[in-house]
């Protein structure tokens, strides 16, 4: 079974680095990093990621704007999304994801076992379709 | 003031013979003159009679005195007069009878005329005296009545003022009546200023809380990233392991404090399941295994098996219970004894007849001891608010506590802080409970 890709979308270069490192060290995902929110739709074309970790909190464009764009994307828009965002809690999420409507959040710090669990209950929603 | 009798003691002793002699004169005066006068006139055949035996003319002569003094007093002058002219008489021939003998015929006469000289005098001084004696009466009941008028114009006063007094106390009472509406409305404005003071509060370190949570999560989320990947594929040196726990630790307490923050000015609906509170106390002591062992803290353990269940949020609970313990700990800088005791408390009356299996009502506390130095009576009163913190600035933000009394005050409990016998913190938390038969 070939790798997951991921796409992980973050202003801050230690975030998107920590988690590629963390996903890629399990061995099962293949990971890009994007830092510019602009870039997300290009980046997403060109990876065809299986899921997409998306901050909330970008300068420029914010995590709900390039989510919009890439539901409109024909191609795009059925990937899922995972929020990341420092807006809630942990106690608001119960430190785990945070479903509201179609969107997904993970309160920031996340560690990265809820973050694997979190990619891996949104991957298997997924392929069945 | 008590009214005293309206004669003064000071002029009733004074009065007391005056009256006597008084009341005597009364009671002679009540006879009647004509009596009076009638028996003087006897009294002066009598004296004449002794006169004629004993022939001892100046003594006895003296004696006639006597009745013409009485009738005079009594009488009145007329009569006075009558009886001294009947004493001249009687005199005259008293002396006729005793002795004839005088070198003059008129001699007798002129002694006779003498006497009766004398008797007119006794009869107008008398009377003088008489006179002056009812003008003197006349004058001390005047002056009597005066003062009785006097005393009893003072007891009206006296009156008026002791109605007055009542009045006075009456109004007093009233007074004192509203004071204490005023106070009360007072404190309740009191409170409700405080209670406004700590909405603003709440509202501005919400707004902070969201303002600083971005700005500090992310790098928290990097460092909290690193050490997973370090703590994942690190080295399996023990101590290497250790410190990236504390790295992981320290990410979780600092993104903790954010999150109070957050949660502080929105607290959000609890999630009540009924709990028993032992096992909340232990999981938390299980999430402080760490830091106890570390600090060189031991744990006494005296809960109380069996309680009866609580309607508790498990999460907020031990949010309450960490905060207590890391206190605790934080007090016991080199090391000591955490002491957690639970116990229930039936309501007496909650009793339900028949027993057995039926429901009960009670409370259930839980009290959070250590061995540390205490807390000192000053700071008592101003532990529970926000930002209150004895230890150094930038390691802590006093919200520790504040936290624990509002979640433990909407589970609708109470939380009390006092100081052991032996010296240490004692904290205790009230809940109550009801259950269902
Ligand atoms: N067990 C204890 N023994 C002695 N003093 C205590 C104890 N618990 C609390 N205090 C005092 O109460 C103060 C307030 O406690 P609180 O938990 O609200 O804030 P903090 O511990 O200073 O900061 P934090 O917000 O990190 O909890 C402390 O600074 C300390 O002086
Ligand atoms: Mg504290």
């Amino acid at each position: 079974m070939a790798a997951k890709r991921i796409l992980v979308v973050d202003d801050e270069l230690g975030i998107t680095r920590g988690i590629m490192m963390n996903l890629e060290g399990a061995g099962e995902y293949e990971v890009r990093t994007e830092n510019k929110a602009r870039d997300t739709l290009t980046a997403a074309r060109d990876f065809r990621p299986d899921l997409i970790l998306l901050d909330v909190m970008m300068p420029e464009m914010d995590g709900g704007d390039v989510a919009s764009e890439l539901r409109d994307d024909p191609v795009l828009k059925d990937i899922p999304i995972v929020f990341l965002t420092a807006a809630i809690s942990i106690e608001e999420t119960g430190g785990h994801e945070k479903v509201s409507g179609p969107m997904v959040y993970l309160a920031k710090p996340v560690v990265t076992s809820e973050l694997t669990k979190c990619i891996e209950r949104h991957l298997r929603q997924q392929s069945p379709s | 003031m008590p009214t005293d009798d309206p004669d003064g003691a000071a002029s009733h002793s004074a009065d007391q013979p005056q009256s006597r002699w008084n009341d005597m004169m009364a009671f002679l005066g009540s006879w009647s003159k004509a009596w009076i006068t009638a028996a003087s006139f006897q009294l002066v055949v009598v004296v004449g009679i002794i006169d004629v035996i004993t022939g001892y003319e100046v003594s006895v002569s003296l004696f006639y005195l006597l009745p013409v003094s009485l009738s005079t007093w009594f009488a009145g002058r007329a009569a006075g007069a009558s009886v001294a002219a009947f004493s001249t008489v009687v005199w005259l021939a008293a002396d006729l009878v005793r002795r004839p003998h005088y070198h003059h015929p008129l001699t007798p006469l002129w002694n006779a005329l003498i006497m009766g000289l004398w008797f007119a005098v006794v009869v107008t001084l008398l009377d003088i005296l008489k006179w002056t004696h009812a003008n003197l009466e006349a004058t001390v009941l005047q002056r009597t009545g005066k003062l009785r008028n006097e005393i009893e114009g003072r007891c009206r006063v006296e009156d008026q003022l002791t109605q007055t007094n009542a009045d006075l106390r009456v109004i007093r009472q009233q007074l004192q009546e509203s004071l204490d509406d005023l106070r009360k409305s007072h404190a309740e404005l009191q409170h409700t200023q405080l209670q406004l003071i700590e909405a603003a509060k709440m509202e501005s370190i919400g707004r902070m809380a969201a303002g600083i949570a971005h700005e500090v999560k992310n790098p928290l989320m990097t460092l909290s990233l690193g050490a997973d990947y370090l703590f994942e594929r690190g080295s399996t040196r023990h101590d290497e392991v250790e410190l990236l726990k504390d790295m992981k630790d320290a990410v979780q307490r600092a993104s903790g404090i954010i999150n109070l923050l957050m949660d502080y000015s929105k607290p959000r609906p609890l999630q009540l399941v009924n709990e028993d509170v032992n096992s909340i106390i232990e999981s938390s002591l299980e999430l402080m295994r760490h830091q106890l062992i570390k600090h060189n803290v031991s744990v006494v353990r005296k809960l109380q098996v069996s309680l009866p269940p609580l309607l508790l949020d498990q999460r907020r609970m031990q949010h309450v219970f960490l905060n207590l313990f890391t206190n605790a700990v934080q007090a016991m800088s080199g090391g000591g004894t955490l002491t957690v005791r639970s116990r229930a408390e039936a309501d007496a009356t909650s009793e339900a007849p028949g027993g057995g299996t039926a429901g009960g009502a009670g409370r259930v506390f839980v009290e959070v001891e250590d061995t540390g130095p205490g807390v000192p009576q000053e700071h008592i009163a101003s532990l529970f608010e926000p930002f209150f913190t004895t230890k150094g600035p930038g390691e802590e933000t006093g919200l520790g506590l504040s936290i624990v009394q509002r979640l433990v005050t909407i589970h609708g409990g109470s939380i009390a802080v006092g100081n052991c016998p032996e010296g240490g913190a004692r904290f205790v938390l009230t809940f109550n409970y009801r259950t269902k038969g």
